[in-house]
């Protein structure tokens, strides 16, 4: 018998809104989720480990997310990790620095709950 | 002079506008210079760069400067290419901007300088070029000037400065499209659930207490204020300011001078005085105590 481990889903956003909305759009998935209020403040568990899909803003008080993507796939073990963009910041200049850095999709805010759900399934199944 | 000034040598955004009807307000794009003793600080390096670059090779006592920019759209360096100092040996000119390294502020300047686009690429520059590595914690200091900065709503990564000097915070942002989340969530609301509308509310209010935190305690606010209302209806999501959304977001956090900045570079001067009459009708109405500027090309503010 093979045991799967339950996926990790981080998110790294500075709004305590968007945490509500994650906590809502994932209570019926079999997923552990990790919620970091900044880039610094997830360092410390993203340097040392591989969530199965990574949620970044971009627009956040220190580091914003595209510059902590761009550092994030310097590192060896996160050359391939799934990435979900999720912004305010609806402008194709994004879109294309996100592409470019290997985010597998960009949402934009506000998103309903349902939209953090379907694509929580979309990258890892359930 | 004073000692401490703010001079602007480009207010315009987009791209340059030396027409008849404009030259009032002024033509060049993104420059303003902060000097305090021998210290150069230059925000941006559009096309009134170069006109501040000939006035430095006019004297001999200043042989150094920092340049710090908002991003890499062409309005903020396209005056690199014609600055004279940076072709001249014994100048040393730091530069600051986006970028995980140094090396990409260097990548990002000299791309507009390559064929067959320019004739002659930066390594023709004579002068020292130090491009500065992103510090720990969103902060340096250069001479008597401490500069922070913290990312803004503009495509691709775009910085806003803060920079203390003489017991006087200037805030520095160029290019910033205030309150986009809101007309986002305004477009969506009538589409989700009651508990997603009050999720939407909590992080509108979020999303304003951050660009009111982002402009708080400015004695000096240079703000982009590109478009009148009518225009930021079409060109909503190209990254600018309403000018309206401008003054009342500025109202909000208790700036004390606000200097509208990056003009659309259609708007001739009379449509850049009906702006600013309508930015007073809007403070006065609102009873408040902001004081309004036009920021136009040569204006110097005492900084002593
Ligand atoms: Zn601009
Ligand atoms: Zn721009």
């Amino acid at each position: 018998m093979t045991i799967h481990p339950t996926p990790t889903v981080v998110v790294v956003d500075d709004s305590p809104s968007v945490r509500i909305l994650f906590e809502r759009g994932t209570e019926n998935l079999d997923v552990n989720l990790m919620i970091f209020e900044s880039a610094r403040s997830s360092w410390e568990y993203l340097e040392g480990n591989k969530p199965e899909l990574l949620f970044l803003n971009i627009k956040m008080p220190g580091k914003d997310g595209l510059t902590f993507l761009k550092e994030l796939r310097e590192l060896p073990l996160h050359k391939d990790t799934s990435v979900v963009i999720i912004s305010s910041k609806d402008y194709a200049q994004d879109r294309t620095i996100a592409n470019e850095l290997g985010a597998q999709d960009f949402i934009t805010k506000p998103m309903p709950i349902k939209a953090i759900t379907d694509v929580v399934l979309k990258y890892i199944g359930n | 002079m004073s000692n401490a000034y703010l001079r602007f040598w480009g207010v315009r955004g987009s791209h340059s506008a030396p027409f008849a009807s404009h030259l009032g307000i002024g033509g060049n794009t993104s420059c303003v210079e902060i000097r305090v003793d021998d210290h150069i600080l230059l925000c941006d390096a559009g096309t009134g760069l170069i006109n501040f670059g000939n006035e430095m090779m006019k004297q001999k006592d200043i042989r150094e400067m920092l340049i710090i920019l908002t991003h890499y759209h062409w309005d903020h360096i396209c005056g690199l290419p014609f600055f004279v100092p940076a072709f001249v040996p014994d100048w040393n000119i730091s530069i600051f901007g986006p970028g995980i390294k140094a090396a990409n502020i260097e990548e990002y300047v000299s791309a507009q300088m390559k064929a067959p686009f320019f004739p002659v690429g930066t390594e023709t520059w004579l002068a020292k070029i130090n491009y500065l590595p992103p510090p720990q914690e969103h902060c340096f200091s250069y001479g008597p000037m401490n500069i922070s900065y913290d990312n803004v709503h503009h495509p691709g990564i775009t910085y806003g400065y803060r920079i203390q000097v003489r017991g006087k915070t200037i805030l520095y942002i160029s290019d910033n499209e205030c309150l986009y989340l809101d007309k986002s969530i305004k477009l969506k609301y009538g589409e989700v659930s009651p508990e997603e509308q009050v999720l939407y509310d909590r992080m509108n209010k979020e999303e304003y207490a951050s660009e009111i935190k982002l402009i708080q305690g400015a004695d000096i606010l240079i703000h982009d204020a590109q478009y009148t209302p009518e225009d930021y209806q079409k060109k909503r999501g190209w990254g600018h300011s309403c000018f309206i959304d401008t003054v009342n977001t500025a109202i909000d956090a208790g700036v004390k001078e606000l200097y509208l900045y990056h003009h659309d570079p259609n708007y001739d001067d009379r449509e850049m005085d009906s702006i600013y009459q309508h930015a007073k009708d809007i403070i006065k109405q609102r009873k408040a105590s902001l004081i309004c500027h036009l920021a136009v090309e040569g204006m110097i503010i005492d900084l002593e």
